[in-house]
């Protein structure tokens, strides 16, 4: 009886050369999913990837409630990389609203959001590391992901789930002297990001065991419709904070790091060069930003939009993220779909794995950028 | 770059951070210093004052039990119930005052910036653990309490590397 299981539960026979192996769903990473892999000796022949066991129903809950008490909610996807999560959300409602943000609360966003890209890329290159045997890797990110945290607890008052971002701009000012420490910590942590090239992205073993593996050509990576870094790392140049800039990103001289050879290596070398790039960001915002004025619109209780709808991206740490928003003229929200990286790089799971070693698939897997709790939402 | 190149580098890069001085926080020998004294919110211009969100402070001489921080939760988490309180104010009719379930409270500090009356604020204490679930439902007169917080390190960098100090 074993036709009513669920995929992969099943004792299907093939072949007897195939067997069946599942990867989760407790899976040692974050969140949880599961690959529905099949191999020949150890090769894989075929992968499933399963996601779906972190469904929390996020799109739905926005519906019941107005566009402020949708912000704690909202964030719970990619708790490292909350503020960049509300971002396309506040854009969005504040078109929606009709609000203007003042200059000075933009570039607050952008250093917030600059800083959770530290936060949430630090987290996964310490897995990334985890992932290949590499224990150094693990913990040098994982330490030096307290810098950047320290900073953005100063500055929201949480260490993960900031709540700061809100439709018209954030909950509160820079903290007295933030100017300074944050200069000081950033200097200092890009001095840390670059001791990763000798032990990590320039040592031969690892160079050994990512290169060449789950190679996603220029072609493959448009069709399938990935974005951030893996597309960058597959040869094209395509940022959405340099190709539709929002808030002062225009303003901001924003270099993209584009490598060509698509595999793991190069992917999870993006990242990386995306926080040096990250550096300089910060240190342009803080010494462009107007020195005082305002940082949040002051806005009624339960604010309602007209009939509209509205469709804002930005770039996160994995990739575009995207949030459509129907207004109905009531305070809560018609619809909110939040369209996001991580769902569009497990695409190409499949197509990557396949004729794999089964050894080299956590270096694909994690390196695809994947964050299971964000594509499941 | 040769094989054996790449891999002295790699281990050499290794032994110098034997010199690197040691990040870890100590904690709880240690505790991290924070800005402020907690998340502060203030109605008239519509910012809030940085801090950390941590476990709220009712002041009763000013709370009007006007309800808006419950109303204000309850599209979050639900964790705030309008309690009697025995105290008799004036600016208060009805006696009623906030309490705090922080078996719920997810520290947004959505309610702190509802209250009109500079009545709630959040407070740098984060140690609220207990064995008890009904030992983490704090009344107001829990609430009215100022908590003392340790706070003796901070991030310090030099040439030696970064260090809780
Ligand atoms: S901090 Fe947020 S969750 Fe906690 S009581 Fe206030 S509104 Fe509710
Ligand atoms: S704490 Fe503030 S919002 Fe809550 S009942 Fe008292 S006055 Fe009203």
């Amino acid at each position: 009886m074993t036709a009513r299981l669920p995929p992969g539960l099943q004792l299907e026979k093939v072949d007897d050369r195939i067997m069946t192996l599942n990867v989760g769903p407790q899976h040692p990473g974050s969140g949880h999913m599961r690959l529905i892999i099949q191999v020949d000796g150890d090769r894989i022949v075929s992968c499933d990837p399963d996601p779906g066991y972190v469904h929390r129903g996020e799109e739905k809950m926005a519906e019941y409630r107005n566009y402020i008490t949708n912000i704690p909610h909202l964030e719970r996807p990619v708790i490292h990389d909350s503020c960049n999560i509300l971002y396309p959300y506040c854009l969005g409602v504040e078109e929606l609203l009709g609000l203007e943000v003042s200059e000075r609360a933009k570039y607050v966003r952008v250093i917030a959001s600059e800083l959770n890209r530290f936060t949430y890329t630090l987290y996964w290159l310490a897995i990334y590391g985890i992932f290949l045997g590499h224990s150094t890797m693990f913990m040098w990110p994982a330490g030096d992901r307290e810098l950047a945290i320290d900073l953005l607890e100063k500055l929201t008052g949480a260490r993960v789930t900031h709540s700061y971002f809100v439709p018209g701009g954030v909950r509160n000012d820079l903290p007295a002297n933030f100017e300074d420490v944050c200069l000081r910590q950033i200097n200092y942590l890009e001095k840390r990001l670059k001791a990763y090239a000798d032990i990590f992205y320039d040592n031969p073993i690892l160079i050994a065991r990512t290169e060449k593996t789950g190679v996603l050509s220029r072609e493959d990576a448009i069709r399938l419709g990935t974005t951030g870094t893996v597309l960058r790392a597959s040869g094209v140049d395509y940022d959405v904070r340099t190709k539709e800039p929002y808030d002062v990103y225009d303003e901001l001289d924003v270099h993209t790091n584009v490598l060509k050879n698509g595999d793991s290596y190069d992917r999870s070398k993006t990242p990386w060069l995306d926080m040096l790039e990250s550096c300089n960001i910060i240190r342009q915002a803080l010494e462009k930003m107007p020195k005082s004025g305002s940082v949040r619109v002051k806005l009624k209780p339960n604010p309602k939009g007209g009939n509209d709808e509205v469709y804002k991206r930005v770039e996160s740490g994995r990739g575009s993220l995207g949030a459509y928003i129907v207004s109905r003229s009531k305070p809560e929200p018609y619809r909110v779909k939040l369209s996001v990286g991580s769902f569009r790089n497990l695409i190409c799971m499949p197509y990557l794995l396949k004729g794999e070693k089964l050894g080299n698939m956590p270096a694909v897997y994690w390196s695809l950028n994947y964050w299971p709790v964000e594509a499941d939402r | 770059m040769g094989t054996a190149t790449g891999i002295i580098r790699a281990l050499n890069s290794g032994i110098k951070h034997l010199a690197v001085k040691r990040f870890t926080l100590r904690y709880p020998e240690e505790k991290l210093k924070f800005v402020g004294d907690g998340y502060q919110f203030d109605p008239t211009t519509g910012v809030g004052i940085a801090g950390y969100k941590g476990r709220h402070m009712l002041f009763h001489d000013k709370c009007t039990g006007c309800q808006l921080c419950a109303i204000a939760c309850e599209g979050v988490a639900e964790a705030i119930a309008m309690v009697k309180v025995p105290e008799e104010w004036k600016h208060n009719k009805k006696s009623i005052m906030p309490q705090i379930d922080y078996g719920k409270c997810v520290f947004c500090g959505l309610c702190v910036d509802a209250c009109p009356f500079y009545a709630l604020y959040m407070t740098n204490d984060y140690e609220l653990s207990s064995f008890t679930k009904e030992a983490l439902i704090y009344t107001p007169s829990q609430l009215q309490v100022k908590p003392e917080v340790k706070q003796d390190v901070d991030i310090v960098i030099d040439d030696r590397g970064a260090t809780h100090g």
